[in-house]
C-alpha cells in the first residue's frame, strides 16, 4: 500500500493533546501504580485532561491525513466543549467514588470509556467519530463485565450485540454517505437518504431511543458500582450530543423524544431494582433532550445541552448513592431496603439533593434546563400549523410530574425512609461521600446560579428561569404530584414492589428470539433431514446401479453372443463368472470392447 | 450480620392507612377547586 499516514499538528498547537489520549494511555498505565501513588495518579489525569482542555483553542488541529483522507482528530466548537467540560468533571467526580474499590479492571475500563467519549466529541470527522463510537462500546462493556457475575456476564454479552449491531449500521451509514456525498465532514445532516438514515438510526440505538433501549436497563443494573456511574455519563450523551451536532431540528426526534419521556416513566414505577429504576430515568431524562434537539431552535438546543450537562451530575449523583447503599447493605432492591436515614444520613442527604434536581425542584440544577426545553416546545407551539406541539408540552408535563415520582420520591423513600428493612450498617465511605459531595454541591450551584452553565451553551442565551410563571407553575406541578404520591400510598392503591422481571421490549429478542428459533427449527429442520434422506437413498441407489454396471452391461452383450454360439451349462457358467471378475477389475476382452465401440457408432448412425 | 438478611421479602405491599378516606375527599376537593380556579383565570 502506497498510503502514507503523516500526522501534522499546527506549530502553535504543538503541546495540546488529544483529551482522549489522556484517559486512554493514562488509564492503561493505572495497574503499574500502587497504593496511594495510584490514587494520586488517578486523581491526576482528568486534572491534567481538564487544563489541557481550556488550553485548546476553538477549531480544527491534529490532521492525520490518510492515502486521500483529511481525518480531524480534534475539533473544537462551543457544542463540544460544553460536553467536554463535564466529561472531565464527572471522571473527576467518579475517580474519586471508585478510589476505594481497588479494582484495576474497573478503573482501566472506565478510563477507556471516558476517553472514548471525549474522543467521539471532539471526532472532526465521521471516522474518527465511529472509532471513538466503537471503543465506547469496549469500554462500557468491560464495565459490567468487572462485575464478574453470571448476570452481569450474560448482560454485558446483549449489550455487546446490541452495540455491535448498531455500530455497523452507523458505519454503513457512513460509507452510504461518503459514497453520495464525498464527505465525511461532521456537520448537519437531513434524513434524506439511506446515509443519513442508517447513521440516524445508529445513533439512535445509543441514544435508547423506544423499543431499542432494553440494553440500558438491561445492562447498567449488573454493572459495578463505579461502572452504573461511569456508564450513566457517557453512552447516552455522547449519542446526544452526536444528534445535536447532526440532526437539530428534525421533526421526528420530537415525536422520539416524547415516547422517550413518557414510557419509562410506568416501568419505572413498578420496577423493584433501584438502579433500574435510575435506568429508566435515564431515558426519560434522554426524552427532554431528544425532543429539544428535534425542535431545533437555539433555546432548545442550548436547553437540551444544559440538560444533558446537569443529568449527568444529578443522574450520576443518584446512581452514586444507590451504589453507596448496595456498597454497605448488599441490596439494591426496594423490597429489601427501607430505613438506612439513620445509618447513612449523609447518603440519604445527597440522595435528596440528586432527587431535588432531577425533579426540577427551583434552586436545583434541573429546573434550570428542563425549564428551557418545555419553554422552548411552549414557544414553538403558538407558530402557525405547530399546535401538535401543545400536546407534545402535555406529555412532557406528565413526564416530569412522573420523573418526581419515581426518582424524586420512590428512589429516597424505599432507600433512606418507608418501612425499616433492620439494617444497620456505616455510613458510606470517605472518598464516596467526598464524590456525592462534589456532585450535590453542583447540583446546588448550578441551580442558583445558572449563569454560569449558561455561559458555556453552544448558543447565546437570553433566558431567565426564575420567573414567577416558570416557578409556581413547576412548584405547583411538584407539590401535586407528591400529594398524589401521599394518597395513592395512604389509600393503599400505590402498587406493591415485588420482586419480579418486567416485561419490556426485549421480550420480543430474550424470549420471542427463542420461540422464533424454535418455529424455525421445527420448520427447517425436517426439511433438512427430508433432503437429507432423498440425496442419501439417491446417491446410495446411484452407487448400487453404477458399482457394477459395465461388468454387468459386459455380461449382457457376451452371454447373448456366447448363446448363439451355443455355449452352455457349467461352461457357460465359469466364462460368466471369469468375465464379470475380470470386468469389476477394470479387465475386458478386447473384443468386447470394440464390439461395443461399434456398436455405439452404429447407434449414432441410426440417431443421424 | 444482619438478621433479615436470610430472608428476602417477596413483595412489599402498602395497607391502606385507616383514616386516609376523609382526607383523601377533602384533599381531592380542594386541589379540583384550586385547579378550576386557575384554568378560569388563564388566558385562552
Amino acid at each position: 500500500m502506497t498510503s502514507e499516514i503523516v500526522m501534522a499538528a499546527d506549530t502553535a498547537l504543538a503541546t495540546d493533546l488529544m483529551p482522549a489520549l489522556i484517559f486512554m494511555v493514562g488509564g492503561l498505565l493505572v495497574p503499574f501504580f500502587k497504593g496511594r501513588a495510584k490514587s494520586v495518579y488517578m486523581l491526576l489525569i482528568p486534572v491534567v485532561g481538564f487544563l489541557n482542555l481550556i488550553h485548546i483553542p476553538l477549531g480544527d488541529h491534529h490532521h492525520l491525513f490518510f492515502g486521500d483522507f483529511n481525518l480531524v482528530l480534534l475539533h473544537v466548537d462551543r457544542l463540544s466543549l460544553l460536553f467536554g467540560y463535564i466529561f472531565h468533571i464527572i471522571a473527576f467526580i467518579t475517580v474519586i467514588y471508585i478510589l476505594g474499590f481497588k479494582n484495576d479492571v474497573e478503573y482501566v475500563a472506565g478510563f477507556f470509556y471516558a476517553g472514548a467519549a471525549l474522543g467521539a466529541i471532539f471526532a472532526g470527522d465521521l471516522f474518527i467519530f465511529f472509532v471513538f463510537w466503537e471503543a465506547l462500546t469496549l469500554g462500557s462493556v468491560m464495565l459490567i463485565w468487572a462485575r464478574k457475575t453470571p448476570k452481569a456476564q450474560a448482560a454485558g454479552f446483549r449489550y455487546l450485540l446490541v452495540h455491535a449491531f448498531g455500530g455497523l449500521v452507523l458505519l454503513a451509514g457512513i460509507v452510504f454517505h461518503y459514497s453520495h456525498t464525498g464527505s465525511l465532514e461532521m456537520s448537519l445532516m437531513t434524513l434524506s437518504g439511506p446515509g443519513s438514515w442508517l447513521m440516524f438510526f445508529g445513533i439512535g440505538i445509543n441514544c435508547a431511543w423506544p423499543i431499542l433501549h432494553p440494553w440500558l436497563t438491561d445492562a447498567y443494573p449488573e454493572a459495578t458500582i463505579g461502572g452504573a456511574v461511569f456508564l450513566s455519563a457517557f453512552t447516552t450523551k455522547t449519542a446526544v450530543y452526536a444528534l445535536a451536532r447532526l440532526y437539530p431540528g428534525t421533526d421526528l426526534l420530537i415525536w422520539i423524544g416524547v415516547g422517550m419521556a413518557a414510557f419509562p416513566i410506568f416501568y419505572a414505577v413498578i420496577e423493584n431494582d433501584l438502579r433500574r429504576v435510575l435506568a429508566y430515568s435515564l431515558i426519560n431524562q434522554v426524552g427532554f433532550m431528544v425532543v429539544g434537539i428535534g425542535i431545533g431552535t437555539e433555546l432548545a438546543v442550548n436547553g437540551a445541552c444544559a440538560h444533558a450537562f446537569n443529568d449527568i451530575l444529578f443522574k450520576g449523583l443518584l446512581f452514586m448513592t444507590m451504589g453507596a447503599v448496595m456498597h454497605r447493605t448488599g441490596k439494591i432492591n426496594a423490597t429489601d431496603l427501607g430505613g438506612l436515614y439513620k445509618s447513612m444520613p449523609w447518603t440519604c442527604l445527597f440522595c435528596i439533593v440528586g432527587a431535588a434536581s432531577i425533579s426540577a425542584f427551583p434552586l436545583f440544577s434541573g429546573f434550570v434546563s428542563k425549564s428551557m426545553v418545555m419553554s422552548a416546545v411552549a414557544h414553538m407551539s403558538h407558530n402557525p400549523g405547530q399546535g401538535a406541539l401543545v400536546f407534545v408540552w402535555l406529555v412532557l408535563l406528565f413526564a416530569a410530574a412522573g420523573v418526581f415520582h419515581h426518582a424524586g420520591i420512590k428512589i429516597p423513600f424505599f432507600a433512606f425512609f418507608g418501612h425499616d428493612a433492620g439494617h444497620r450498617v456505616k455510613e458510606a465511605p470517605l472518598n464516596m461521600l467526598i464524590a456525592m459531595g462534589i456532585a450535590a454541591f453542583l447540583c446546588v450551584f448550578i441551580g442558583t446560579f445558572p449563569q454560569y452553565l449558561y455561559s458555556v451553551l453552544p448558543f447565546p442565551v437570553d433566558y431567565e428561569p426564575y420567573s414567577i410563571s416558570h416557578v409556581l407553575t413547576q412548584t405547583e406541578l411538584l407539590f401535586f404530584s407528591a400529594l398524589a404520591f401521599c394518597l395513592l400510598l395512604l389509600s393503599g392503591i400505590y402498587p406493591a414492589e415485588q420482586r419480579a422481571v418486567n416485561l419490556d421490549a426485549d421480550w420480543s429478542y430474550r424470549i420471542g428470539g427463542k420461540k422464533l428459533y424454535h418455529i424455525l427449527a421445527g420448520i427447517l429442520n425436517p426439511l433438512n433431514t427430508g433432503c437429507e434422506k432423498v440425496v442419501r437413498s439417491v446417491a446410495s441407489a446411484s452407487a448400487f446401479i453404477f458399482k457394477d454396471a459395465p461388468a454387468r452391461i459386459a455380461l449382457f452383450v457376451s452371454v447373448n453372443i456366447w448363446l448363439v454360439f451355443g455355449i452352455r451349462g457349467r461352461y457357460l457358467e465359469l466364462r460368466k463368472s471369469r468375465l464379470y471378475n475380470d470386468a469389476m477389475e477394470g479387465t475386458m476382452p478386447i473384443g468386447l470392447g470394440a464390439a461395443t465401440a461399434v456398436g455405439f457408432f452404429i447407434l449414432i448412425y441410426i440417431l443421424n | 450480620m444482619n438478621p433479615q438478611d436470610d430472608k428476602e421479602l417477596m413483595e412489599l405491599k402498602h395497607d391502606p392507612v385507616p383514616g386516609y378516606k376523609p382526607v383523601f375527599v377533602v384533599v381531592f376537593t380542594i386541589a379540583c377547586l384550586y385547579m378550576a380556579f386557575i384554568l378560569c383565570h388563564s388566558p385562552l
